[in-house]
């Protein structure tokens, strides 16, 4: 009996250890290709900071932005022009990010970042 | 006065056999299974869409403590592309997943890099994330 109750034990720990990863893809533009879309349209502009958003340089509270920013994208046609350029302050949390490019994805848009080219380094 | 020598007898016991090959069995499948990250410390972000993630030759964790690890070895953001490179290789379009399990407090200044290399790279990126309940 306790031969059976060990390997029932053993089985399922390896079900819940095994099980697999859920999660969200994203197709992100390709570095090179980023910057000729860039220059050629002008894409919706989305700036994330630590708690806040800006879209188009307007604040927008985190709730309301999934609306707006379907409203903005209805207008746009082409897939080029869904594309929506996303800039991220330094502190600004991984969980607020993905809330944030979750609602662009959901609203139609690609996600391309713009990084900047230097970050500031405080020295305290 | 001839003492008879004992004799002992050994025998396998049989009826264990099978319990000890299944034993060994599910041994290597967790063997093969196991994600070589698993020991490494991270909270998963939280989202209302998932999806289940695809096989993938790549898995970018970035930990509790901001540090970056290509397949469960420690790796610096700079060298990402280049060995992320090696490791998807020519492989075609759909076998070209990245899982990337980021710290869900880690800041922009160390997941976009990452996201920027596997853009590079032309990886299919997959955001490793946990299901948000109301």
């Amino acid at each position: 009996m306790s031969d059976i109750a060990f390997i029932l034990i053993v089985f399922f720990l390896v079900c819940a250890s095994i099980q697999p990863d859920k999660g969200r893809s994203q197709q992100i533009p390709r570095s090179e290709e980023k910057d000729q879309k860039d220059e050629q349209s002008q894409n919706p502009e989305v700036k994330i900071t630590r708690d806040r958003v800006f879209l188009n340089g307007n604040i927008v509270k985190s709730d309301d932005f999934l609306a707006r920013i379907r409203i903005l994208l209805a207008e746009k046609t082409t897939e080029a022009d869904r594309v929506v350029v996303v800039k991220s302050r330094e502190d600004t949390t991984y969980a607020f990010w993905i809330k944030i490019t979750d609602y662009i994805e959901q609203a139609g848009g690609i996600v391309t970042l713009q990084l900047e080219e230097e970050r500031e380094v405080k020295i305290d | 006065m001839k003492i008879p020598r004992k004799k002992y007898e050994a025998s396998v016991p049989s009826m264990a056999m099978g319990d000890i090959a299944f034993l060994l069995l599910i041994f290597f499948v967790i063997l093969a299974r196991a994600q070589d990250d698993s020991h490494l410390q991270w909270q998963p972000a939280k989202t209302e869409l998932l999806d289940q993630a695809k096989f993938s030759k790549a898995g970018v964790v970035v930990d509790v403590d901001n540090k970056t690890y290509l397949n469960g070895q420690e790796i610096g953001v700079g060298q990402l592309a280049v060995e992320l490179d090696a490791i998807l290789g020519d492989a075609p379009v759909g076998e070209r997943t990245v899982l990337l399990k980021v710290h869900k407090d880690a800041t922009a200044v160390y997941f976009e890099p990452i996201i920027e290399a596997v853009s590079e790279v032309g990886g299919d990126l997959i955001h490793i994330l946990e299901k948000h309940h109301e």
